[in-house]
Order: structure tokens, then sequence, then C-alpha cells
């Protein structure tokens, strides 16, 4: 039997009931939430299924994962050239802390840097970098640097100028870009590599705050003060050619007054040279080694 | 003058069974009236309906039919709460509260300013003898002290008229006696009260008018003394220093002889069998008076009675409550 | 109005005496130990991770205690036959089921609000301790006041899981409650994806049964700012206004959803 006092009570429960509804349809309209679910649901990866398990705690999950991204590649860092360090679990980890927090700014930086980093610094996938980039692009389109990584992963690792040219001029044009990116392109274009392009680009790197991004700057204008010396030396070798039947050595060198000891790079380890060829290198044990690949010209 | 309890017709059907099939009445068509000053026992067996009723009364269960008032207003009304007050069944309170807190949590309910609050509590609490146990957490209480502190709270509003669901429960004979102290008091002051009980002599002790219930039903109202007159069964004498020939030669005449100890003996007297006759012959004979006492069917064996007079019916419900009564 | 705050505080005193503080002694521990350990740990993200542990415990503290207390709520006081004094006293049915649901909102508030105070301590810490070089590289700052955005819906959103917890505690036990409302917690996160259901399925007739779904089901993944306010992205002050009163307006037809079932039930 429902007295009239239930009734109020029941069509006041309903008039509270169809309002909530209302306020939720027209906050929806106007706040539309992340499309991102959507891709999710076709794509399967465990990150999406992470993704429901962890409910509301997903930037809480993507800080273990951005955890446990930095001590794998550590781990397998300090371990030395020697154990078989392969980093094969940095992109899926980094992949997962970026589908559970699509803002997580540092981990896709951290990915451009030491995913492309050649064996033994990093696991040496230019296309492991620019993947995890793109996927930066797509939740934070309006931020130039992920455009500029991926120009530079082109450049320096898969030497690859055009698109390279290409991303600086798309980095250029988003909000609050560095006014260096056009001409940058524009010379890319030109003359493809060359070091003092190379040494621009780092250098711009090394005023990062982070750390580690300033770091692995550093490291790599060395390699370009290496390279350098490495040029020097190679031409002054090839003025001295040693006589006929002999090898190449820096011992010859001295003798005859080119050098005045042999030869160290910038991190304190002797260069090498190949008896055979003449060609000067750093040595395996320099803390420099691997140095980046010298590619072609263009001109 | 106008009834201070009505109950008209009132009906409480359960639906019972896994399925809820089937219904069991716990009250049927009960009609009494309860005059305004006046001391009621509602009295009955376990499982009779009495706690039902009160229930009804205080709405925490709603009737399948009939209906009931209070100070002339319809059960429910929130506004004659204010002047009555309810002791449940065999109560239980907040454990994490003291019983200080208690009667403070309720007497807020009653809108009373912070300091009436304080000198109605602690008056209350002197009242039913509750002394520094009183900043205790009720979870420290036994159950006498308890009933205690529900008596308390059901009178903290100076209730015109009290409800009390056999309240004698949990205590000790000092207790019950304070009890019945109690509720002549308030019968003094002019209140109400209407108490149930399964114990006759409590009624007998308090109460003018009674309603008796069995099975659900109204089994008698009206004075004690009519329902309850005819119901001596007999005598029972105890003396003591009864030498063996007195007692011998007493022996025949008496329906029966018990020895309780080698002192004191019990005699069975019918009830044509006037007790001072054959008091003042013991007496005589050297025997002294312990008690005397009449003898009267329980409750039980009146309801018993009454219930098979009242047809073969209503036996079904009686045994059947019993069994839902636990 | 006064049988509603009465009501209402002795369910806080409940609380207390119940030792439900004793979370929040836990909270600020498990806070301070934590700030401690992942600053050694991680490059420069310690402040995001702080943020983020002291919000989702925020959530998962209040949860505990909208839930467990919520579900007994009612039915604990039926049980124990409490209720029976109670309401032979002047106060209604209905009035009864709001000072409870008061009294845990109460209980819920204070609770947020010295989670909130511990976890600014914390960030404060940690901001005088970083250098002003590193602490420009956080994408929000330090102490935030947008992070009161995230408290603010999380303590809404509480207010909604505590009304689904009582509206259960009317007619059912304890556990059941327990399970539905957890039950609800966990739909009313993956309601995102009813939502959607029309991008991913060809019937038309599932793609309406689900968004129907999706709005009766509680909206509780609406209430979860932390990931925007952590990472210092902008939450509307309308986006904010709309969904709380979506909460609130969803928190009161469940009450009286809940005061209907209870008025009418026989208390044996």
């Amino acid at each position: 039997m429902i007295q009239r006092r239930d009734a109020v009570v029941l069509v006041g429960a309903a008039i509270a009931m169809a309002s909530a509804i209302t306020l939720q349809a027209a906050r929806d309209r106007a706040y539309p939430r992340d499309q991102r679910a959507d891709e999710q649901l076709l794509y399967v990866s465990s990150g999406a299924a992470l993704n429901r398990i962890t409910l509301a705690f997903d930037a809480v999950a993507a800080d273990v994962y951005w955890i446990r991204a930095i001590q794998h590649y550590g781990g397998d860092r300090l371990a030395g050239p020697k154990a078989a360090a392969k980093y094969h679990l940095l992109y899926p980890l980094l992949d997962i802390t970026t589908t559970l927090d699509p803002y997580f700014n540092i981990a896709y930086r951290f990915g451009a840097i030491f995913l492309s980093e050649a064996y033994p610094g990093g696991p040496g996938r230019p296309d492991q970098a620019v993947a995890l980039l793109r996927k930066a692009i797509v939740a934070m389109p309006h931020k130039w640097q992920y455009y500029h990584d991926i120009g530079f992963v082109y450049y320096w690792r898969l030497h690859d100028y055009q698109t390279a040219a290409l991303w600086f001029q798309r980095a250029a044009e988003k909000p609050n870009a560095p006014n260096w990116l056009p001409p940058l392109a524009a010379s890319m274009l030109a003359r493809g590599q060359d070091r003092t392009a190379a040494r621009f680009l780092w250098q711009q790197i090394a005023k990062s705050e982070e750390a580690w991004l300033r770091q692995s700057a550093q490291r790599a204008l060395v390699q370009l003060d290496a390279l350098d010396q490495i040029d020097q030396l190679e031409s002054l070798v090839n003025r001295f050619p040693p006589p006929a039947g002999e090898r190449y050595s820096w011992p010859l060198l001295i003798a005859k007054r080119v050098l005045k000891g042999i030869p160290v790079d910038p991190a304190g380890a002797p260069y090498e040279i190949d008896p055979a060829t003449g060609r000067v290198q750093v040595s395996q044990t320099s803390p420099l080694y691997p140095m980046p690949e010298e590619p072609r010209r263009l001109q | 003058m106008a009834a201070a309890i009505r109950i008209e017709a009132l009906t409480k059907d359960y639906t019972v069974g896994f399925w809820r099939s089937r219904s069991y009445r716990a009250l049927d068509r009960l009609s009494i009236d309860i005059e305004p000053g006046e001391v009621f026992g509602f009295l009955g067996p376990n499982g009779a309906g009495k706690t039902t009723t009160l229930k009804l009364l205080m709405q925490l269960i709603y009737p399948t039919s009939g209906r009931a008032e209070i100070l002339g207003r319809p059960v429910g009304d929130i506004a004659v709460r204010q002047r009555i007050g309810y002791l449940p069944e065999n109560p239980s309170f907040y454990d994490y509260l003291t019983a200080e807190e208690l009667l403070g949590y309720f007497a807020q309910l009653f809108g009373y300013s912070s300091l009436e609050r304080k000198a109605r509590v602690a008056a209350l609490l002197d009242r039913v003898g509750i002394g520094s146990e009183r900043k205790l957490q009720l979870r420290k209480f036994s159950k006498g002290m308890i009933q205690r502190v529900g008596i308390a709270q059901a009178l903290l509003n100076d209730p015109e008229v009290v409800f009390l669901d056999e309240p004698m429960s949990g205590l000790d004979p000092l207790g019950r006696r304070d009890v019945r102290a109690l509720i002549l008091e308030l019968r003094d002051q002019g209140r109400t009260v209407f108490f149930s009980s399964h114990i006759l002599a409590d009624a007998e002790a308090l109460c003018r008018r009674v309603a008796v219930v069995a099975g659900g039903r109204l089994a008698a109202s009206g004075t004690l003394t009519d329902i309850l007159a005819f119901q001596v069964r007999g005598w029972e004498l105890v003396m003591s220093n009864v030498s063996r020939e007195v007692l011998a030669r007493v022996t025949p005449s008496v329906r029966r002889v018990t020895e309780i100890s080698a002192d004191r003996h019990a005699l069975e007297l019918s009830l044509d069998q006037a007790p001072d006759r054959i008091l003042a012959d013991l007496t005589a004979a050297g025997a002294s008076l312990v008690s005397l006492n009449p003898i009267r069917d329980t409750l039980e064996d009146f309801f018993m009675k009454r219930v098979a007079e009242m047809g073969a019916g209503a036996r079904a419900p009686l045994a059947e409550e019993a069994r839902a009564s636990h | 109005m006064r049988a509603i705050r009465t009501v209402a505080v002795n369910v806080f005193r409940e609380s207390v005496r119940d030792r439900v503080p004793y979370n929040l002694v836990l909270f600020a521990v498990m806070l301070i130990a934590s700030s401690y350990l992942i600053g050694q740990l991680t490059a420069g993200q310690d402040v995001k991770i702080i943020k983020d542990l002291g919000l989702a415990a925020t959530s998962v503290f209040g949860l505990f205690i909208a839930i467990f207390i919520g579900i007994g709520l009612v039915s604990k006081e039926v049980e124990r036959r409490s209720i029976y004094a109670l309401l032979s006293k002047p106060v209604s049915r209905a009035q009864f089921i709001a000072g409870k649901y008061a009294g845990l909102v109460l209980t819920l508030c204070v609770n947020v609000s010295v989670m909130a105070i511990a976890l600014y301590a914390i960030l404060a810490y940690m901001v005088w301790a970083t250098h002003p070089a590193s602490r420009a590289v956080w994408d929000a700052p330090g102490l935030d006041p947008a992070l009161l955005k995230a408290i603010f819906l999380i303590f809404i959103e509480l207010m909604l899981v505590t009304a689904i917890a009582l509206f259960f505690s009317t007619f059912s036990s304890p556990i059941l409650s327990a399970a539905l409302t957890f039950g609800f917690y966990i739909a009313g996160h993956f309601n995102a994806d009813l939502k959607n259901f029309d991008r991913v399925v060809d019937s038309k007739v599932a793609a309406t049964l689900a968004r129907g779904v999706y709005h009766v089901l509680p909206d509780l993944s609406a209430f979860d700012v932390k990931t925007e306010v952590v990472h210092g992205l902008p939450v509307a002050a309308a986006y904010i206004a709309t969904t709380t009163a979506y909460g609130l307006a969803y928190v009161a037809g469940l009450l009286l959803i809940a005061t209907f079932i209870f008025s009418r039930r026989d208390f044996k």
C-alpha cells in the first residue's frame, strides 16, 4: 500500500535521478573526455589491459612502470658491455608507462634519447623511439619538443635528412617553438650531415634542466670533439705514411716527431690506429665508445 | 475522558515461508482502551502477541488492518512522541556510549537545552540506581544495569504515557521491587503506564485493569479481580516445628503434605478448607507458621483453559507462536 | 533539522570510538616514508609521484571508510535493535536516514581535510628542499592549489559512494551491501567504455542499452581529475560545478529511495 507521503518521496527520487542524468549529459557535451579510450579498445596491448585494472589509479601505476623502466635501463647499463644486456624491456615499459599516463612528458623524452642510443648504451632502436614520440604527439600535439625529438632521431641516428628537416619544420610551427628551428631545417636540407648542425642541436639539448639530458648532450659534444680530433689525426697520418711494407703505428709517427706522444681522446683514452689502413678510431675501452656513425655528406 | 491509548481491531499478519506464501497471524483484531492515569497490565504467555502490540503502537511495525491512537493522535505521529516513553523488551543500546552519553543523546532529540539535559540525565540515573557506573561504556554493563538504563531513557521527557515491555526482565528481586515502586510512583504522578508481562504477580501488585492475550487474540479484559478471582485452587500452609504425632493426625484431612526439610513441612489444603482452623490447630500443638499462600492456576494454566474455551482453532497459532517467538 | 544533526554527531562520535582516525596516522606515515624513498630513485619526478600517491591514498582510504562504515550505518542499528528505542523518540525515519548519512559525510570530510593538509605539508617540505632549477622542470608547482580541485572531487565521489552504501544498508546484510557497493564502484569507473560502445559494436540495440546503463550507473570516472591536476593541465570551473551538481543530485535520488524503502520496513 503506497501512501501519499511515500509517493512524494518516490517522485522526488525520480526527479533527482533525472536531473543527475541531464547534468551528466550536459557536462559530457561541454567537456568531452579523452577519446583515447577508443584507441585502446581497438588496440589490445598490456597497457590497455592495465588501464582497466588500475581504474582511477593510472597515474600511480604509470609511476611504478616509470621507476621500473629507469631501473631496467640503469641495471643493464651498469652491467657493462661484457654482459648480455639487451634493454629489451625498455620500450615495453615506457610504452606501458605512457599508456597509463599519456601526459608523462619525461618518459617520452627519455625514450627518445635512450631507445635510439646505439648498443651498448641502449638498445639502438630509433624506430621504437619514433613510435613512442608519435604517441606523445597524439596526447600532446601542441608541444614542439616531440616533433623536434623525432627530427633529431631521424637526423642523428637514421641519417634521413629530408625527413629530419620536415620534422624540424613541423616543430617550428608549434607554439613557443625556438627560433633556431627554421634555419636548422633549411641547412639540413641543403647540406645534410655536418658537425656544425649536430653540435648546435646538442648544445640546445645541453641547456636542458633535466640532468641526464644535459649529461647525454655533453657526452655527445665530447664525441663530436673527438671526431674533429680524429679528422686531424688522420690527415697527419696520411701526410706521413709508413715506409713500404711497414704498418701504421703511433711509434712511427712519434719517431718522425709528428706527434709528441700517443694521442688520447678528450676522455683520456688513447686513440687506436688501424695498422693496415691507418684509420684512427676511439678505443673500445674509452668512455666515449661507441662513437656515433659518421654519415656521408651531401657533397 | 478520552482514552490515553485506544486500540481498534489491530491486526498483524506476517508472511512466512521461503516464497512468502504462508500467512501467519501474530495479532488478531485486538481492541482495548486504556484510561489516562491508570496502570494497565498487558498479560500473556511468551509469544502471545504482547511485544507485537507494543511495536505496533511504536510504529516499529505496520498493522495489516485496524488502527490505534495515543493521546488522541494516530500512532506514528512524531509530535506525540514528545509526550511518551518506551522501554523495549531486552533493550540494547550503543556499546560505545556511556550511560550518561546515551541519555544525553536521547535528551537532545527531545530538544532540551544543554543545562536541562544534564539535570535530567543526572536525576534519572540517580532514580534508577546507577551511580558512578554512569561514566562507563554500556558494553561494560550487566543485563540488569542495561534494564535500568532502559527505564531511565523511557522517562527522560516526563512522559504522560509510558510503555514498558517486560520491565522486570533481567532484574534481581531487589531490582524488581524497585521497579514496582517506580511504577506506583508514576501512577501517583498521574501518568498512564501500559506494561506487558508474563508474570501474574507483577500485575497483581500494580494493576487495577488488565488485558490477557493468548495466541494473538484477546482472551480477557477487565479488572483483575473479576478475571482471576475464581483462580484460587487451594492454600499452601508452610509450618515449622511440627511434631510427628501432630503431622500424622493432620495428614488425612489435607490434600497433600510435603516435607521441605526435617523441620519444615508444606501442607496443601483444598479450597473449601478454611486455613485458619488448621493453623490454629497446629499452632496450639506447638508448630510455627512460616507462610500461608493461595495456590492458583498459573497464568499459563489460565490461558490454556481460556483458549480451549475459545475454540480449538485457536490452538494451532499458539503452538506456532511458541516456535516463532524464540 | 535538530534531529538530523543529533543523529549525525552521534555517527561521527561512533566513528571516532571505532578508531577510524588511526587511518590518518597510517596515511601520514606512508606519505613521509614514500617521499624519502622515492626521492632517491627517479629522475627528478619525485614531486609528481608524491602528488599521485597522496591523491590516490586519499581516495582509497576514503573509499574504505565510506564502504565499511556505510554498509553498517543502518543495518547495525537494526540488527542490534538499538533502533527500537531511537525511533520511539521524536525523530522520523527520514530524519534518521538523513542524519546517518550526514554523520558519515562529516567523518569523511574531516578525514579528507586532514589528509589534504598532510599532503601539502610534505609538498611544502619538498619545495623547500629542492633546488629552484630542478623545480622549474615540474609540470605543476609543488604547492599547487589546483590539487584542491582533485581533492574536492574525490570528496564528492566519496559522498556518492557513501550514499550507495547507505542505500544498500537499508535493506540488505552488511556483506551483501559491501559486495554490491564495491561492484557499483568498479562499474562506475568502467562506464567510459559503455558510453563509447556504439563505436565498437554493430548492434544499435546493444549500443543504446549500453548508453542507457552508462547514464544509470554512477559516473565515477568523471570525478577523477588527478592526472590532469598533477600535470598542471587545466580543469575548468564549470566542469567541476556540473560534475559536483551531478553527484549531489544522484545522492539526493539515492537518499530518497533509501528513505522510501526504510519507511516501509517492519522491524521484527
